[in-house]
């Protein structure tokens, strides 16, 4: 048994040392300015088509990083390797040609039309008085098909929305037909649609024309969706994960909000939680199960009641769901029948509780004394409100029915 | 692209309307020659004993020429500096460069330092020489600064300092001259073209030529400059060369003109707006030649009504110019943000 695990581990390692050919290496990278370096140590490999997150709090470095890789910057220490040579010995014009970059930096081209904006993408492949060949008219307007802005061409730059604007600078740098693509924040003044449009596109690029994207973004969550690597940047480092499962496992998406227990993140959703509503005390109890209970629980944290929740199997998803927002929960084990104890357990912290909330879970053999509990409940004359989805449905009038968007209002009122 | 017609039809007004102005400004005058005598005396050549002739061959002439060059010198410099400090009110005047002109030449007329070069501080060529080192002394100073402060507006600030502490040094001369000198002095600050003479007529074409051919090659990375010094570079410009041949362009273009007519204000910051408002275009390919035409016939025009206005007084072009330009300027100012 030993022999065989030994040989397969062998197996991988000669996978994973199979020399690969690098879009963009660092090598002891120190980064900064003349009197202060920013971040030290960085080890970079960056694959063709792959698409990096970095990631970092305001005045970490992301920028400082990011121009030095642009060979904007001088490095302060260490390399980088463009293509396998050192970026500072490229020429200008040929460095031009693989790699492009977007900025922070708002820009101001006075009269130029969208068209000029791009088409100085092609500063490199033209002759000294820029004439556009026909060849260059096409990659101009290729490249402004690729952001989805032909019809943007005839307009002038400074009259374009900010998301608009974004678009026209990446179409630049596609302009300069690059394999590296760096953008500096490049969703900080977008509205909600735009910042995911330029995102997806960039991630497009990545995939189907190979294109290597370095982009720093402040969005942590899609950046953990759409990042193949994540260089995250703080306390002048740059850590390199290989992926973002591996940054969520070994250090954690928490630790970028320095915030101890107040933001968690849930590696089921996806999803950063932050715990930090005012406690108003009145207890709730909530029959739940199936995801029924998951919006409720969301309101209910929100207007900060003290949630109790039950009978819930342990791998139910309102399970996790009320866990993620520290609920009390009366719980029972995977796949068992809920037993008398459990009920009994659930039925005390109902009928202390001042409300109690029907969320009307499906109910089967498993869970179904959670309709034995309602029915308790009900002979004791405690007040249920009864979650339906739409006013019209039929009622039974022996308790409240609302739905979840008047809820706010049911419970003020029944409190009071 | 739909603009092309458009600037074919601008630049086709301004090649026809510059000779014209230019013929106008020959033939108008205390002594007014009709316009077919003007041609006659042009065709003919200069004859020593024809009035007509001398006038135009010697004083309207050299004169005009001058005029023209001066304005297409000073409005192409005004159009660097405006894309390179990506700043509107940038001209050679308020950035001190025309103020190091005046420094250098008062210190050549008013404190009379030759060098032994020359016999004379008069001398045009030496004035010429005086005026470019001023130039170029606070263009350099502006750009060391601008690699420090990166801020714009702190240059702006700093350049207006420079040209408060050229003043103040030039005042100082002022009061410790000799009177005649003095007068000298003053004559050439006030910024005239009525000076010139042939002279002065080829260094000057040369400068101009030189600095206008030039700066055509400068408009396709002046062109990636209006974005951002790092967009510029990350496109392929290589800065410090664009930056140095920028700034020795235009000290050789403002001191050219500044030696032979004084600071003449407002060209260079008016007519790059106007050939910009023009064109509907920021693209410098065009704004060069365009600003180049369109300088030359409005510096001509403005030194024909300083000459005829209160004829026979005589009006520094320096007023003309301002009083055309500052309506103009404050116009386009409360329009900026259209521009």
């Amino acid at each position: 048994m030993m022999l065989k695990t030994d040989k397969i581990v062998r197996r991988y390692t000669e996978i994973i040392r199979e020399p690969r050919h690098h879009a963009l290496r660092s090598h002891k990278l120190k980064v900064g300015y003349p009197k202060r370096i920013v971040i030290s140590g960085v080890e970079l490999e960056v694959l063709p088509g792959e698409f990096i997150a970095v990631i970092g709090p305001n005045a970490s470095g992301k920028s400082t990083l990011l121009k030095t890789l642009a060979g904007l910057l001088k490095p302060l220490g260490g390399v980088v390797y463009l293509d396998g040579r050192e970026i500072t010995r490229w020429r200008p014009r040929e460095l031009a040609t693989k790699l492009g970059v977007v900025l922070t930096e708002r820009v101001n081209p006075g009269l130029m039309t969208a068209f000029e904006v791009v088409a100085l993408g092609r500063y490199s492949y033209t002759g000294a008085l820029a004439r556009l060949t026909r060849r260059d008219k096409e990659i101009v307007l290729k490249a402004l098909e690729s952001v989805e802005a032909q019809h943007l061409a005839n307009r002038r730059f400074n009259e374009l929305s900010d998301g608009e604007k974004q678009k026209i600078m990446v179409a630049r740098a596609l302009a300069q037909e690059p394999q590296i693509i760096i953008l500096d924040e490049p969703t900080t003044h977008l509205d909600a649609r735009n910042k995911i449009e330029i995102l997806l596109l960039l991630r497009r690029l990545a995939r189907e024309k190979t294109i290597t994207v370095i982009v720093s973004l402040h969005e942590v969550e899609l950046s953990l969706r759409l990042a193949d690597k994540l260089v995250i940047v703080r306390d002048g480092r740059a850590e390199v994960f290989n992926n973002p499962e591996e940054f969520i496992i070994e250090t954690g998406v928490e630790t970028l909000y320095l915030m101890n227990d107040r933001v968690s993140f849930d590696h089921i959703s996806y999803t950063v939680e932050v715990h930090d509503e005012p406690k108003r005390g009145t207890p709730v109890f909530v029959i739940a199960g199936a995801g029924k209970g998951a919006l409720v629980y969301r309101l209910l944290k929100r207007l900060g009641y003290v949630i109790r929740t039950g009978i819930l199997h342990e791998n139910d998803i309102d399970y996790h769901v009320a866990a993620k927002l520290r609920a009390d929960i009366i719980s029972e084990k995977p796949y068992q029948p809920i037993t008398e104890n459990t009920y009994l357990k659930a039925l005390h912290a109902a009928t202390s509780a001042n409300i109690i909330i029907d969320a009307s879970p499906p109910i089967g053999l498993l869970n179904s004394k959670n309709l034995e509990l309602v029915k308790e409940l009900r002979r004791r004359q405690k007040r249920i409100v009864k979650i339906i989805e739409e006013d019209d449905s039929p009622r039974d009038y022996d308790e409240v029915c609302c739905t979840l968007a008047m809820l706010p209002r049911i419970l003020e009122e029944l409190i009071r | 692209m739909a603009a092309q017609p458009r600037i074919l039809m601008l630049f086709t007004t301004f090649l026809l309307a510059q000779p014209l102005t230019i013929l106008f400004s020959v033939s108008i005058g205390s002594l007014a020659i009709p316009f077919n005598s003007v041609i006659d005396a042009l065709v003919n050549g200069f004859r020593g004993d024809d009035i007509v002739s001398t006038v135009i061959w010697s004083i309207r002439l050299p004169r005009t020429i001058t005029a023209a060059l001066g304005g297409a010198g000073l409005a192409v410099a005004g159009v660097m500096l405006q894309v390179f400090f990506r700043n509107p009110l940038a001209d050679p005047y308020i950035l001190g460069i025309a103020s190091g002109s005046s420094l250098f030449v008062a210190l050549a007329i008013l404190a009379g330092f030759t060098f032994g070069i020359v016999a004379s501080p008069y001398d045009p060529y030496f004035l010429f020489t005086a005026s470019f080192l001023g130039a170029a002394a606070v263009s350099a100073l502006i750009i060391t600064l601008s690699s420090i402060v990166r801020s714009v507006i702190t240059l702006l600030v700093a350049g207006l300092m420079i040209g408060y502490l050229a003043s103040a040094l030039t005042s100082i001369l002022q009061y410790l001259a000799d009177i005649e000198r003095v007068r000298a002095f003053i004559f050439w600050v006030l910024g005239s073209f009525a000076g010139a003479k042939w002279i002065h007529i080829t260094p000057m074409t040369v400068a101009v030529l030189a600095g206008v051919t030039a700066s055509l090659f400068l408009a396709k990375p002046f062109n990636a400059l209006l974005l951002s010094d790092d967009y510029a570079r990350s496109l392929g410009v290589r800065i410090r060369f664009v930056r140095l041949s920028a700034i020795a362009i235009t000290a050789l273009l403002t001191s050219s003109v500044t030696v032979v007519a004084g600071p003449i204000g407002f060209v260079g910051l008016a007519v790059p707006y106007l050939a910009r408002l023009a064109a509907q275009s920021s693209d410098n390919r065009l704004l060069i030649p365009l600003s180049a035409l369109l300088g030359s016939t409005v510096t001509v025009a403005a030194d024909m009504a300083a000459r005829t206005l209160l004829s026979p007084i005589e009006l520094p072009v320096s007023a003309i110019t301002a009083l055309f330009g500052v309506p103009i300027v404050i116009m386009l100012l409360i329009r900026r943000g259209s521009l």
